[in-house]
């Protein structure tokens, strides 16, 4: 069981313990004793439970125990030991106190066991000194309501104190809520941002020349609303790059200089352009109020950044980007190796949903293309969604060859086996065609994807749904490299995802870092060169796919386990709920960027920050990313 | 007091009825993002829960019976059961991103008759409240 399923397993028991209490005092209050008395038994034994979900979920991380530990169960074990001494004797022994004493105890357990549920589920990680205190503020309430209702408080002294640190607990844990936490985290290192001699990110531009051998290649592409028309026949109303989604495919060679001149027509919030694993310099990020303004209608824009990652990548607006890139504001850019002429069959495939139907490029039924047997043919897979998607591919043995643009080293033939591809990101699918039709299925829908077949007729294709996940950190061969697991790190910064409700900027049930939601997520600092180190732990029940803007990043371990297979230098990594992953990076690209959530909804939610370089500073207010 | 613990009760039912009108919204936002059910959200995790616990504060310190009082706070308990069933479902459906499996999908279905079970609850709650409201005064000790 994962760390996920044991916080489901956690949240069942503390379920139970909360009715299994409370029912105990309904029963006693009602007089049924015999009944009462099996809740009772029924309550301790789960309360106990809890501590063994616990503690199971402490040894896969403090952080998935960490309320457990410090709050919720300490409030149980209170709880519980008020039960036993006020409905101890009433429920168990011959004695006979007045049942309103016994059932008031039953209660305070009942209210004690419930902060154990309702916590993890409001709040989320982490247990602030504030949200403790006014958890134990509610709990006291409640209770010293109860017992005055009991007529057990009428014994004054006792319920004076009482009374007095409920409140005392009420203020200082109020108090708590408005001292403004961290504005950065500078991940264990002292740091400081130099303000007064900041460079502004408006002077990390890209080159205006090609490098040698290179030319320039001048696109441009002007945002403006439209109603495509699917392979199908459906239409769709869109948000468009030239009218078209996906927006135009821009291809380049190693060493060109991509110049890319953005118009927009007609998007009233603005649009910009994201180059996604692209690390371009700073101010050609398109982040916007970060590296640039949102170019908003009759305004333009011009990126100028060198063509020096080859292989798989998009662009998309950062622009509003959840309906953006939703509504089809996004396109390929795949950049070719120089002197490396490409032949037979090379499709770059955005994945997208359409208003709740998958489009493979344009195609929202299967695409059928007539392939000569013998033909080498790479499949570029992008997940343009906000939700990992599982491709299969039929008919053929192939390999993956490249993950987020980089190569693999050394990947093994594949068959028969599923493809989860993280939002966002790229698989390069490669194989030689063979004599029968080969099909690309996405979520094993027969009725989408791409065929190929030698004579151009539509292929029958087998059920692909119970072909094993292909786990990416044991494919392909170790390689060493810069920096691995055991180097020494300059930074660590640590990431822990959940959801709660939060009430800055608007009360939402956020998606949360360490606790805090967007725009009140501290800013991480790194220093040029500086190795950095990230630990991202996913204490929700979503997955999330992290990105870090400007830099891609080598995973060091997943669940504690360095990667058996190939090295893996990713843009977009998945982690799913109870997974625990650490990545690294050299921090060779000066600027600020977004670091965030590529669920866009969940970085709307909250689940994003900034990562800044010392020594630059923003001078773009008015995004909304 | 009697009348503000009467005011809650029908408020925490008018919140009820706000909140399936909050799902519907949900259900037809297009394009379905996860925004779509932020209302239904804040409604069901903040506002109905601060309703409820005011109504139970309020009926405990009229020295409420205390069946009346299980009653006032009992739809805090299923809308708990309301998150619970989500997290359930999606975590036997192997995580919310996925697709529902029929197992997580049966467990997650419950979420609507649940939400009809609140708000049977919470208009009994009102009703009860209302007819101990009526009462003569010597029946029911103000705080």
């Amino acid at each position: 069981m994962n760390a996920s399923q044991l916080a489901a397993v956690d949240l069942v028991v503390a379920f139970l313990a909360t009715a299994a209490w409370i029912g105990a005092a309904v029963m006693l209050g009602t007089g049924r004793l015999l009944l009462a008395r099996a809740l009772c038994a029924l309550a301790v034994t789960v309360s106990l439970g809890r501590v063994a979900t616990t503690v199971a979920l402490a040894a896969e991380g403090w952080w998935f125990a960490q309320e457990k530990v410090t709050l919720t169960l300490p409030l149980l074990l209170a709880g519980g030991v008020t039960a036993a001494v006020l409905a101890g004797p009433r429920v168990f022994g011959g004695a006979r106190p007045a049942a309103g004493r016994a059932v008031a105890g039953l209660l305070t357990a009942g209210y004690a066991a419930a902060a154990g549920l309702v916590f993890p589920l409001l709040i989320g990680y982490p247990a602030t000194w504030s949200a403790a205190l006014l958890t134990v503020t509610l709990v006291g309430a409640a209770t010293l309501i109860t017992w005055r209702a009991a007529g057990l408080a009428g014994t004054g002294g006792v319920a004076r104190a009482g009374t007095a640190l409920v409140a005392l607990a009420a203020v200082v844990g109020a108090g708590l809520a408005f001292v403004p936490g961290d504005t950065v985290d500078s991940g264990g290192v002292p740091s400081r941002l130099a303000a007064s001699r900041a460079r502004p990110v408006s002077a990390l531009r890209g080159p205006t020349e090609p490098a040698g051998g290179g030319t320039v290649r001048r696109y441009e592409l002007t945002a403006r609303q439209a109603t495509v028309t699917l392979a199908s026949g459906r239409t769709v109303a869109a948000w468009t790059y030239n009218g078209q989604v996906p927006g135009p495919a821009l291809t380049a060679t190693e060493g060109d200089l991509i110049e890319v001149t953005l118009r927009n027509q007609d998007i009233d919030r603005g649009v910009t352009l994201h180059w996604h694993g692209y690390d371009v310099p700073n101010a050609e990020d398109g982040a916007p109020g970060v590296t640039q303004d949102a170019v908003l209608p009759g305004q333009e824009h011009v990126y100028r950044f060198l063509a020096n990652q080859v292989g798989t990548y998009w662009y998309h607006t950062h622009q509003v980007s959840d309906r953006g890139v939703r509504l089809g504001l996004y396109g390929t850019l795949v950049v070719a190796p120089r002197g490396a002429a490409s032949t037979g069959l090379d499709l770059a495939i955005p994945v997208h949903t359409f208003a709740g139907e998958v489009a493979f490029g344009t195609h929202d039924r299967a695409d059928v293309r007539e392939t000569r047997p013998g033909t080498s043919v790479r499949l570029r897979l992008i997940n343009t969604d906000s939700t990992p998607r599982r491709f299969t591919l039929a008919g053929t043995p192939y390999r993956l060859v490249a993950v987020d643009g980089n190569d693999l080293n050394r990947p093994g033939e594949l068959s028969r086996t599923g493809l989860r591809l993280p939002a966002g990101g790229r698989y390069d699918l490669a194989f030689t065609m063979p004599d029968g039709p080969v099909a690309l299925l996405a979520g094993d829908d027969l009725m989408t994807g791409l065929r190929l077949s030698p004579d151009g007729s539509a292929p029958a294709v087998e059920n692909t749904a119970n072909w094993p996940e292909l786990e990416l950190t044991r494919y392909g061969s170790p390689a060493s490299g810069e920096f691995g697991p055991d180097s020494r790190f300059d930074r660590h910064f640590t990431m822990v995802l959940d959801r709660g409700v939060r009430l800055s900027g608007g009360p939402k049930y956020a998606h949360t870092i360490n606790g805090r939601a967007y725009p009140a997520t501290p800013t991480q600092i790194v220093r040029a060169d500086d190795l950095v180190r990230v630990t991202v732990v996913n204490r929700g029940f979503e997955t999330h796919p992290w990105h870090l803007h400007g830099h891609r990043v080598l995973v060091l371990t997943k669940d504690g386990r360095a990667p058996a297979g190939s090295p893996l230098l990713l843009d977009t990594f998945d982690v799913r709920p109870g997974e625990v992953w650490e990545v690294g990076f050299r921090a060779t690209n000066p600027g600020l960027w977004m670091n965030h959530c590529h669920n866009l909804s969940h970085a709307d939610l909250g689940m994003a920050l900034h990562l800044t370089y010392e020594g630059v500073s923003s001078s773009f207010h008015d995004g909304h990313s | 007091m009697r009348m503000a613990y009467v005011v809650l009760t029908r408020l925490v039912g008018v919140a009820i009825l706000v909140q399936f009108y909050f799902a519907a919204v949900g259900a037809f936002d297009r394009p379905q993002e996860d925004d779509s059910y932020s209302l239904h959200s804040i409604n069901g995790m903040v506002v109905i829960p601060v309703l409820v616990l005011l109504a139970t504060a309020t009926a405990a310190l009229l020295r409420a019976p205390g069946k009346l009082i299980g009653l006032t706070v009992a739809p805090l308990g299923l809308v708990v059961v309301q998150v619970l069933i989500i997290v359930l479902g999606n975590a036997v459906s192997g995580g919310a991103d996925g697709d529902t499996t029929p197992a997580g999908l049966a467990i997650l279905a419950l979420h609507a008759v649940n939400g009809l079970v609140t708000m049977a609850v919470a208009g009994m709650a009102a009703r009860r409240a209302r007819e101990l409201s009526k009462r003569p005064t010597a029946e029911v000790a103000p705080a």
